[in-house]
């Protein structure tokens, strides 16, 4: 089966200050590959500054890497830093939802302004589209009138995943969605999104320093370090038997 | 002894809607020596309790309590001067978000010197000044923090969140208080960092007979190394016990679902399975439901839970249910003895 993304050789290299007027190479990413496949879902864990987090910007399509390319469905979509499409194939949810979402407008509007800008929808598809989205992710269609501040945490992050699910993404990128929720909310999040991966066969690249939910809902794991691929498997089997002194470090604590 | 004991603490404000109770009669007590964990979800009235234990929250609260001692002494009868003092002293609180509570105008330097007391220095201003800055330096190294000259010349915004926190702990420490109230202190940081935070805060404990009262959302953490564990709802106190005995049986519907939430603890999960979750989000302060404050979300509520239920107690185990899950088990454990 073809994979649904690819990606390869991927690096990304910012420069920083150095003495003086020089400057240097920081290495983000250094040549990371990898293959997911519908309906799976693939971990990346690692410590602080391992560049998880310019990965999944990446991957959505909010930064652009240097070298390497992404593949999406066996069609190039990045190509040494050149996007070729939008991001409508591949969605990322931010930590936390209360600041991603614009406190000013409803969340019907905000989730009308992505169909404006994506698609060539008219008002009355558009409204049905929005209402149809939050039914999915368990919400109700009257909430659409509801401004972000009226929400709790668990249902803004619902929102969120309405934000990202409605132009029907083949894969969804989560950056720490799911680490500043409550337990009980989190199993409830952690269950939709189950669901919805078991329904329409969506792929998710999870990031996460949650151990727990990394053995839960994933099938593959990354493990990075600055920049690096260190480790790489079936989650089972890499929770087993690892090889690396830095793999070891993060699953122990 | 008894170093902490709170009897029906009760936190209420009031609105121009009428009086909002946002804690209702919880009972606590702590031993010298013992770390206690305070779980509950985001608005269960937690950070409110460390809050009125240090005193600093605002006048518009108003906080009632039978009994609120510090080591046989009321807290609620004391001046507020002699009260700040007396807790200036003997508690250290450890604020949720370090990176936004440290001063972000202050070098870390000037600011752990502020925190350490006069009492211990000696000598003219000059000779106090060089004794500051080297227990300031002693405090950074007891932390775990070896690169002091950086650190200590550094503004807060130019650390990372796991060393924000380490130096908050450090200026917490630098009292040497008997009790440490760490609301929330790592929501903010990596998990190996996190790691190291829960260790400096065992040793603590071990090292210097520091009570430590915890406070945060994740059971997991806390499984390990707490002695005893309250589990607030919705500033109701739901059960409370002996942590390992908590987790053993769970009498509470809530602190069931709690513990079911998490992947780990229930071994014959399946992979990508369902994780038991109760359904529905915690209410708002202004729309609490009466009697037992779970009711609507607990699959076990019947007819009674309108009333609140009374605390039990069964010896160190005690629970506020109408219907507690080990009585369901003893039913089912008759009715199998009945049918076999």
């Amino acid at each position: 089966m073809q994979p649904i993304l690819k990606v390869q050789a991927l690096s990304k290299a910012f420069k920083i200050r150095d003495k003086y007027f020089l400057r240097k190479k920081f290495q983000v990413l250094d040549n990371i590959s990898f293959c997911l496949s519908k309906g799976e879902t693939i971990a990346i864990i690692g410590e602080t500054g391992s560049g998880k987090s310019t990965l999944a910007k990446i991957l959505a399509g909010a930064e652009t890497s240097q070298k390497g390319q992404i593949l999406l469905e066996g069609k190039i979509i990045e190509d040494d830093g050149k996007r070729k499409t939008s991001c409508r194939d591949i969605r990322l949810i931010f930590q936390d939802a209360s600041k991603s979402l614009n406190p000013g407008i409803t969340i019907g509007k905000t989730l009308k302004e992505i169909l404006l800008m994506n698609t060539d929808f008219d008002d009355f598809q558009c409204k049905e589209t929005i209402d149809k989205i939050l039914l999915k992710v368990g919400l109700l269609a009257e909430h659409q009138h509801y401004y972000p501040h009226m929400f709790s945490g668990g249902q803004l992050q619902r929102v969120a995943l309405a934000r990202a699910l409605i132009l029907e993404p083949k894969v969804l990128v989560l950056d720490e969605a799911l680490s500043s929720l409550d337990p009980s909310v989190r199993a409830q999040t952690v269950n939709l999104l189950l669901k919805l991966q078991q329904e329409t066969g969506l792929s998710y690249v999870l990031i996460t320093h949650h151990l727990s939910l990394v053995k839960h809902m994933s099938d593959q794991t990354l493990v990075l370090d600055q920049g690096k691929v260190i480790e790489s498997g079936k989650t089972q089997a890499l929770f087993k038997q690892h090889k690396s002194k830095i793999t070891q470090r993060l699953l122990n604590c | 002894m008894q170093l902490l004991d709170i009897r029906n603490l009760t936190i209420e404000l009031e609105t121009s809607d009428g009086i909002i109770r946002a804690v209702d009669k919880i009972s606590l007590s702590l031993k010298e020596g013992e770390v206690h964990a305070l779980v509950g979800e985001s608005g269960s009235g937690k950070s409110l309790i460390a809050k009125a234990i240090v005193g600093v929250l605002n006048s518009r609260w108003r906080i009632t309590a039978d009994r609120m001692h510090w080591q046989g002494i009321d807290l609620m009868r004391l001046s507020p001067e002699k009260r700040r003092k007396l807790v200036g002293q003997e508690i250290a609180m450890i604020y949720q978000d370090p990176s936004s509570c440290l001063d972000p105008t202050a070098k870390i330097a000037d600011q752990i010197a502020e925190s350490i007391p006069d009492k211990g220095l000696k000598g003219y201003f000059w000779q106090k000044n060089k004794q500051r800055k080297e227990r300031a330096i002693a405090l950074l190294h007891k932390v775990g923090i070896r690169d002091h000259t950086k650190i200590l010349s550094s503004y807060p915004h130019e650390l990372s969140d796991g060393i924000c926190q380490k130096v908050m702990i450090a200026m917490a420490i630098a009292r040497s208080p008997k009790l440490l109230i760490a609301d929330e202190p790592t929501t903010a940081l990596e998990s190996t960092t996190r790691a190291q935070v829960f260790r400096l805060l065992k040793s603590l404990n071990l090292l210097k007979n520091m009570s430590i009262l915890m406070i945060s959302h994740e059971l997991e953490e806390l499984s390990s190394w707490t002695h005893g564990l309250h589990v607030l709802y919705c500033g109701q106190m739901v059960e409370a016990g002996p942590t390992k005995i908590l987790y053993k049986t769970p009498y509470h519907p809530y602190t069931n679902a709690l513990l079911k939430s998490l992947p780990d603890y229930n071994k014959d999960l399946s992979h990508k399975h369902e994780i038991y979750a109760l359904k529905g989000t915690i209410p708002t302060l202004q729309h609490l439901p009466i009697g037992c404050r779970l009711g609507p979300r607990c699959p076990q509520a019947q007819r009674d839970c309108v009333k609140t239920p009374k605390i039990s107690t069964q010896q160190e185990h005690s629970f506020a249910c109408h219907f507690p899950l080990m009585t369901l088990d003893k039913n089912k454990r008759n009715q199998k003895c009945n049918q076999s």
